[in-house]
């Protein structure tokens, strides 16, 4: 038998988990309701926080159990916390038009589409030939697959709501690369890059709210027509 | 006693016995799994032997067809049963070991047969003239030609995974290492796998397995017009596609374990309540699903199909880089 070898135990999770993070990514790709965007996203930051703690316990970084923290803290509790403040009290908590359906794709096409973007990020990433002293080349490949997929949900949708969703896990796609590339990073590194989350969050926050107060809607459709 | 339990059963009987399991225990699996949806349901439901009454009781009937119907009307459920009865032949149902017949086809040999079984069903439903038999023909014919790529990428990975197409090897691959199991292309494959049997067995979110109604049936409006002992053949020979799948998916993918690794009865004898135990586990997680999700719409089956695509299209691009 001539297949292609396993993995260790430890590098296999590792994979396991960026496979993981890419399929919610579809998820939200496909999901039409933006609560449940939401809901996918949570489970998306819980599942990094879960590969950080993996690579603390195989590399001896204990630095990173305190990365995970928090990481979790900000990105599973305080962010969809504040976007879901966001979305009522632009009274769009529920299914309206605008946020719910703005897919201008259906949901089949967009899979399909994805996976397409998904193989485009994958095997340019995986001839760049990255072999770092343990960084798994296909968890890196991975998260360029999940670049490009976030990238994708963001041009495919018609609501500022699902955009800003798009722009976090293309943030937490950033934050899989660099974990697995450079774990090693010192901490106050680390911890920068989740900030910069957080100035995100708050334009993003800016932008949906002044977009709500003049269109009365979160649709960027809305966009399109001249205001004299 | 200790001398029965070791003594060595011959190639050809055990071979004979991996097709008996499978004939008489598919319609208890059934039985177990319509058992667990009740329970859940809150209700007592029927006995677990009540497959077995019920295919009894075809059996004795009287068998009518339509008048216009030629011979292949009642050709199919025993041509449809045979390819069945075939299968547990080529997959690793008891053993470790290839039995000799085993190597006759590969995984896609097993796929044809599966295919080939469908399609005279479906042939024999479109002879009848009945508009439920054909429109379930013809969507069973639609979604099945959606699935197929999905299981040619899941056979793709087992033959990446192991260098040959062959049940057998990527049963001993998974027994190998703990690092084969949590490996992405094989949790992929086998999830795929796994909506691709919900949908092959006409199980929610797909089909309501025992509705009444027909505009949402796909598998089970092809035998309206059948009666008697060829009705029993076809209900007998959906329950042994759904034991068979059931045992690739856990014999080959999920858990190749308790398999007999020699020809002793004993051995044996535990490889076949191992394999019902595993059916009836798969046949409780099913049962779960059927009551927590709602029946999708007919267009929405095809977004199901691009999610076990997906599954299976990553699960081979994860083992382009050699790390999957």
């Amino acid at each position: 038998m001539s297949g292609v070898q396993a993995p260790g135990v430890y590098e296999g999770a590792a994979n396991v988990i960026a496979a993981g993070m890419l399929l919610l990514e579809f998820g939200m790709l496909r999901q039409a309701l933006v609560r449940d965007q939401i809901r996918l996203y949570m489970a998306q930051s819980a599942l990094i926080s879960v590969l950080a703690i993996v690579i603390a316990a195989d590399r001896n970084l204990p630095d990173l159990y305190a990365l995970a923290a928090l990481s979790a803290a900000l990105k599973v509790v305080a962010v969809p916390l504040v976007l879901r403040r966001l979305l009522r009290r632009a009274g769009l908590d529920d299914e309206e038009t605008g946020v719910a359906g703005s897919n201008t794709l259906s949901p089949a096409t967009a899979v399909l589409a994805g996976i397409v973007l998904a193989a485009f990020g994958f095997f340019c990433f995986g001839s760049l030939g990255i072999h770092g002293p343990g960084a798994p080349a296909l968890a890196l490949a991975l998260a360029a697959a999940m670049v490009l997929v976030s990238f994708g949900l963001m041009i495919v949708r018609r609501d500022v709501a699902s955009q800003a969703i798009g722009f976090f896990s293309l943030e937490n796609a950033i934050s899989l690369a660099s974990l697995v590339v450079a774990s090693g990073l010192p901490f106050i590194l680390e911890t920068g890059f989740l900030f910069d989350l957080l100035v995100a969050v708050v334009v993003f926050g800016m932008l949906i709210r002044a977009h709500h107060s003049r269109a009365e809607s979160l649709s960027t459709a809305d966009l399109t027509k001249l205001q004299g | 006693m200790g001398c029965a339990v070791s003594a060595a059963l011959p190639i050809p009987v055990i071979q004979l016995l991996q097709v008996l399991t499978i004939a008489i225990g598919a319609p208890g699996v059934t039985g177990v799994i319509a058992k667990v949806e009740a329970r859940l349901q809150g209700r007592r439901g029927p006995r677990i032997r009540q497959p077995y009454y019920d295919l009894a009781k075809l059996f004795r009937k009287e068998a009518l067809a339509p008048q216009n119907a030629s011979w292949f009307f009642l050709a199919a459920p025993v041509i449809a049963v045979t390819a069945y009865l075939t299968i547990p032949l080529l997959i690793p149902v008891l053993t470790t070991y290839g039995l000799p017949l085993g190597y006759m086809g590969d995984i896609l040999g097993g796929g044809f047969l599966l295919s080939l079984a469908s399609f005279v069903i479906a042939t024999a439903a479109l002879e009848t003239g009945s508009p439920y038999a054909q429109l379930g023909s013809s969507r069973a014919k639609t979604f099945s030609a959606i699935t197929e790529p999905v299981v040619l990428f899941v056979v793709f990975t087992v033959a990446l995974l192991t260098g040959t197409d062959l049940p057998y090897a990527l049963a001993a691959t998974v027994r190998s290492s703990a690092g084969q199991i949590i490996r992405p292309a094989h949790l992929l494959a086998a999830a795929a796998l796994f909506m691709v049997i919900l949908l092959e067995t006409g199980r929610i979110p797909v089909e309501t397995h025992t509705g009444t109604n027909e505009f949402g049936m796909i598998e089970e409006a092809r035998s309206f017009e059948h009666s008697g002992p060829f009705l029993a053949l076809i209900r007998w020979g959906s329950e042994l596609k759904q034991l068979i799948l059931y045992t690739i998916l856990a014999d080959v993918f999920l858990a190749p374990w308790g398999l007999a690794s020699t020809q002793h009865v004993g051995s044996v004898l535990l490889a076949i309540v191992a394999l019902l135990a595993k059916a009836a586990a798969v046949g409780c997680v099913v049962a779960v699903i059927d009551n927590s999700f709602a029946k999708l719409r007919l267009f929405k089956i095809t977004e199901f199909a691009a999610g076990a695509f997906l599954l299976a299209v990553l699960g081979v691009f994860t083992l382009y880089l050699g790390g999957g």
